[in-house]
């Protein structure tokens, strides 16, 4: 039966998160005075993909072709660690959702795509790959001070035992700890979908797209649903960890519905970022602003070691 | 047992009596190894609960007694597992060196080099403990001298002075343990009445003394000089296994002495420190052999934060913590031998078709060398301990029991225990980017030098067959996490106080391949179902944006880290140097990363040792009658001396 819930959490996910992504660009068009495409936009972006042929580069070997489904793999086991329609009491699923494997599986998802920019030999997917590498030698530390607060508070790695706690309130914010380690969570997870100013474009659009430069057809698609499901799934997991609300309700599909409505304005929120965000340079962007989430982070872990 | 050790001496003996055949020498040498220590590695496996002992028969100065307990035998297992998958290896991968050495050396150095590590793991005696462990550097320091080219002479001496100064600490340390004991017998050595003072001393010395064996932070300078020197079956052993054999010594004569809290807190910091600056030397190298030499140093950092964990819960007396800490040190043991082993074979390969270590000039080989690329690929996604390979289990145990052991109430446990998830999780983000990079830069793209790879294929089967064994290894020691911590828990529990405390709350590999398999099926029925466009794929050159492609527009190892090479440069000098002759001319780019620690630690020492050796030179001046005048100074002191005080 958990099984079957969690097909239903993974596929509605798939289902829905193109529509985020449509509401989005609809109101930064809003935000720039334009009409801005319908909000279906990228539903109809995937069809289209879907229907076009396909080139590749003649440097391509077999890591490009299983490529988009390897990122797709590692995106939706990303999503699936998710506790929305299985609960702390769900005994077979608990020993899969767990911190780590999200965490790792977000590292292989970041393996697939630098492995796969350097197969295409192409200048710009090469670059953007080092980027993706750099992006998660600035972020990773900073969620993981953050998570370390939560999971040593807890005293457990599991996600469903930390949710469950936090909404039960035995854990949460009445600790300064978490509450500020929350702050800093949120920071890094809006890094994590790569966002404007953190996309890192420097004014080439080939860069901004990297390796998704090369792909196209169904492949292209393919990678986009991950990559939209690997945005949802980051900031589904600051909503676990320290706002697990929509689990209250006692029906899975009910929770699910609330959950994905949650990641959802999260999302669409992202816009006011997104669209009002300078543009930064790589190596002065990430270091002034990773900076600051990495010291609210370190002030969260000292409270924490002081016993706060 | 000493079959197997009487075995693996005849072996060595008779390649080195025929060193006027070499080839005939090689087959017999590497092909028998490889038999004794497939018979060695199931010998040892279906005896783990056993306890051993041999004596060596004839009278010597001490009476050598050799000993496997428990964890003895899982280590001797590892030993000759591992060197067994070498030496089918080395069996076709040895002719390599046929015109740079004597190929029946090389079997015998090889054959004796496995021998000399099972006995280090089976002495019970300082004596021959220390004797053991000499024959064992040297023997290694040999192996390195096989691939004789310029310079190798300096690189040893540079490994072997790094060893003397690990094994004078160590000999100190055990000397000291044999005198308050009153014996020279490890096994009576139990309940040393020490104070803590003493006690964290002799762990201190302990730790220099192995861990710089081991490749620890800041002894890591001798992993890239002689990894990269040696020829790649004896770095495999000497990465795979050797450190193991240091890490092995270490846990041992730790656990003899009084546990104190602070053993935990001083393994984790210096394994987070060796984890982090490991994998940052790794990722900035442009050599793959260095690359994966210093990722000896990062992973032997990760075994310290499980020990760590371990030696805490040892001191603070809670099992629990202990236990896991050790299952998460030796999980990670086992599976680093398995991958490093495999790393540095599958480098063998490369070297052995492409003649060049240099990752910027690779490029492109998976077209000639599939199977090594798609074995290659498994090792990396394994060291990046990514699910659901073996490295992500046991770095996941390790994660578990730190989180555990930071629980306590008290504010050093959780900053030591915090220090190490932070730690392993940047290197954790780093080493994704080393290897990744190492992978793409050797096998995928375009060839930068194309004449690198014009000659070369696919190796032999022969060579092939033990790699695959090991890569198939590296998924299913992830894939059996639970059996295997079963298996480590009896050992385990051999060696600390016993206890009813039980690992529960692990995660479940095989569910994980069940949902990774499950996300793999809904690509394909959405694609079926919205009719997708499944029409032949066209190949064209790689997108310029509009200018004609070229091959050096890809990027390179060195320009792929320049943005973490900037954001670390307190930490790493690289200086870049540019020639440019004239306009016309091509420009010649000078590149050179420096190892901080070789320059502020090593290259000082070195010099004055240089010097010091300078100015005694004029003692040394050739005059027999001046020498025969020191032996009358020496007498005389002697004499003093002895009328004085003896």
């Amino acid at each position: 039966m958990d099984f079957i819930y969690l097909l239903i959490q993974l596929v509605s996910a798939i289902i829905v998160a193109p529509l985020f992504d449509g509401i989005s660009r609809k109101l930064r068009a809003k935000f720039q005075s334009r009409i801005g495409p319908s909000i279906f936009q990228t539903y109809y972006d995937i069809f289209k993909l879907l229907k076009r042929g396909r080139t590749k580069s003649s440097s391509t070997s077999y890591v490009y072709q299983i490529a988009p489904y390897l990122l797709f793999i590692s995106a939706a086991a990303m999503f699936c660690t998710l506790p929305i329609t299985y609960g702390a009491n769900s005994s077979a699923l608990a020993h899969f959702s767990d911190i780590f494997v999200l965490l790792y599986f977000g590292a292989l998802f970041r393996f697939i795509f630098i492995v796969a920019g350097i197969d295409t030999a192409n200048p710009y997917a090469g670059i953007s790959a080092s980027r993706e590498g750099t992006i998660g030698f600035y972020t990773e530390e900073v969620a993981v001070i953050c998570l370390i607060v939560v999971m040593m508070g807890t005293g457990s790695t599991g996600l469903p035992f930390i949710s469950s706690l936090v909404q039960m309130g035995e854990y949460g914010y009445a600790i300064p700890s978490f509450a500020i380690a929350s702050t800093a969570f949120l920071w890094v997870m809006y890094v994590e979908t790569g966002r404007k100013p953190y996309d890192l474009a420097e004014a080439e659009q080939e860069l901004q797209e990297g390796v998704l430069g090369e792909f196209c057809g169904k492949d292209f698609a393919i990678i986009d649903i991950a990559i939209l499901l690997k945005q949802i799934t980051v900031l589904g997991f600051f909503l676990v960890v320290f706002m697990p609300w929509a689990g209250l309700v006692d029906n899975p599909i009910l929770s699910l519905v609330l959950f994905l409505v949650e990641v959802g304005f999260l999302y669409v929120m992202g816009v006011f970022i997104d669209n009002f965000g300078p543009r930064f340079t790589i190596n002065k962007g990430m270091k002034r602003t990773m900076l600051f989430a990495l010291a609210i982070s370190c002030t969260s872990l000292v409270l924490y070691i002081m016993g706060i | 047992m000493q079959t197997i050790y009487t075995l693996f001496l005849l072996t060595s003996l008779v390649s080195l009596a025929l060193y006027k055949k070499p080839l005939l020498a090689q087959k017999i040498g590497f092909g028998c190894a490889s038999l004794i220590s497939l018979y060695a590695a199931v010998f040892f496996f279906s005896n783990l609960d056993e306890t051993m002992l041999w004596k060596l028969p004839g009278s010597f100065i001490s009476l050598p007694l050799f000993k496997l307990d428990s964890l003895g035998m899982f280590f001797s297992f590892l030993v000759s597992f591992i060197a067994f998958a070498v030496s089918l290896f080395s069996f076709d991968y040895a002719k390599f060196y046929e015109k740079k050495a004597n190929l029946a050396v090389f079997a015998s150095l090889f054959n004796a080099f496995i021998l000399s590590m099972l006995l280090v793991i089976a002495s019970d005696n300082v004596f021959s403990f220390m004797l053991l462990w000499e024959v064992m550097t040297l023997l290694s320091a040999l192996l390195i001298l096989i691939n004789d080219e310029e310079g190798a002479g300096k690189r040893v001496m540079i490994y072997l002075g790094i060893a003397q100064i690990g094994a004078s600490c160590l000999m100190v340390a055990l000397i000291i343990m044999a005198s308050l004991a009153g014996t020279f017998e490890f096994s009576q050595f139990e309940h040393l009445d020490i104070g803590m003072g003493m006690s964290i001393t002799l762990f201190s010395l302990l730790l220099l003394g192995l861990g710089s064996k081991a490749g620890m932070f800041p002894f890591h300078v001798w992993l890239p000089i002689a990894y990269c020197q040696c020829p790649s079956n004896a770095s495999a052993l000497m990465s795979g296994v050797m450190i193991k054999v240091a890490l092995f010594a270490f846990i041992k004569f730790s656990l003899l002495l009084p546990q104190v809290v602070y053993f935990g807190y001083i393994l984790l910091a210096i394994g987070a420190l060796s984890c982090i600056f490991g994998i940052i030397y790794a990722l900035i190298s442009n050599d793959y052999k260095a690359s994966i030499a210093y990722s000896s140093c990062e992973n032997v950092g990760i075994i310290f934060l499980g020990l760590g964990g371990a030696f805490y819960g040892l001191g603070t007396d809670s099992p629990m913590i202990a236990l896991m800490g050790f299952i998460a040190g030796f999980y990670h043991i086992l599976n680093h031998a398995v991958f490093k082993s495999l790393l540095f074979m599958l480098s063998g390969n490369i070297f052995t078709e492409t003649k060049t270590r240099d990752m910027d000039a690779l490029g492109g080989l998976h077209k000639k060398m599939p199977i090594t690329s798609v074995i290659f690929f498994v090792a990396a996604l394994s060291i990046c301990a990514l699910p659901p390979l073996n490295g992500f289990a046991s770095e996941w145990l390790i994660y578990k029991t730190s989180v555990i052991g930071g629980m306590a109430e008290g504010g050093s446990s959780r900053f030591f225990f915090s220090l190490a998830v932070i730690a392993l999780s940047i290197t954790g983000a780093m080493a994704i980017m080393a290897f990744s990079k190492v992978y793409g830069a050797i096998f995928l793209g375009v060839a930068r030098d194309s004449k690198s790879i014009e000659n070369a294929k696919e190796v032999s089967i022969a060579r092939l067959a033990p790699l695959a064994l090991l890569a198939s290894l590296c998924v299913g020691f992830g894939l059996f996490m639970n059996d295997i911590v079963g298996m480590l828990t009896k050992i385990v529990l051999t060696i600390i106080p016993q206890t009813s405390a039980g690992v529960a709350g692990l995660i479940s590999m095989p569910l994980i391949v069940a949902i990774m398999l499950l996300c793999s099926v809904l690509p394909f029925i959405f694609l079926y179902f919205l009719k997708a466009n499944n029409k032949e794929v066209r190949v064209s050159d790689p997108w310029a944006c509009g200018f004609l492609y070229n091959k050096n527009m890809q990027i390179g190892s060195n320009s792929f880290t320049g943005d973490v090479r900037k954001a670390l440069s307190f930490l790493i000098k690289h200086e870049q140097e540019i020639k440019l002759d004239g306009y016309f001319s091509k420009a010649v780019y000078i590149k050179k990363t420096h190892d901080f620690f070789w320059e502020k630690l090593y290259k000082p020492v070195i010099e004055l040792v240089m010097n010091i050796a300078e100015e005694i030179g004029i003692f040394q001046n050739g005059r027999t009658n001046l020498y025969a005048g020191y032996i009358l100074i020496y007498l005389c002191l002697i004499l003093i001396f002895g009328y004085y005080y003896l």
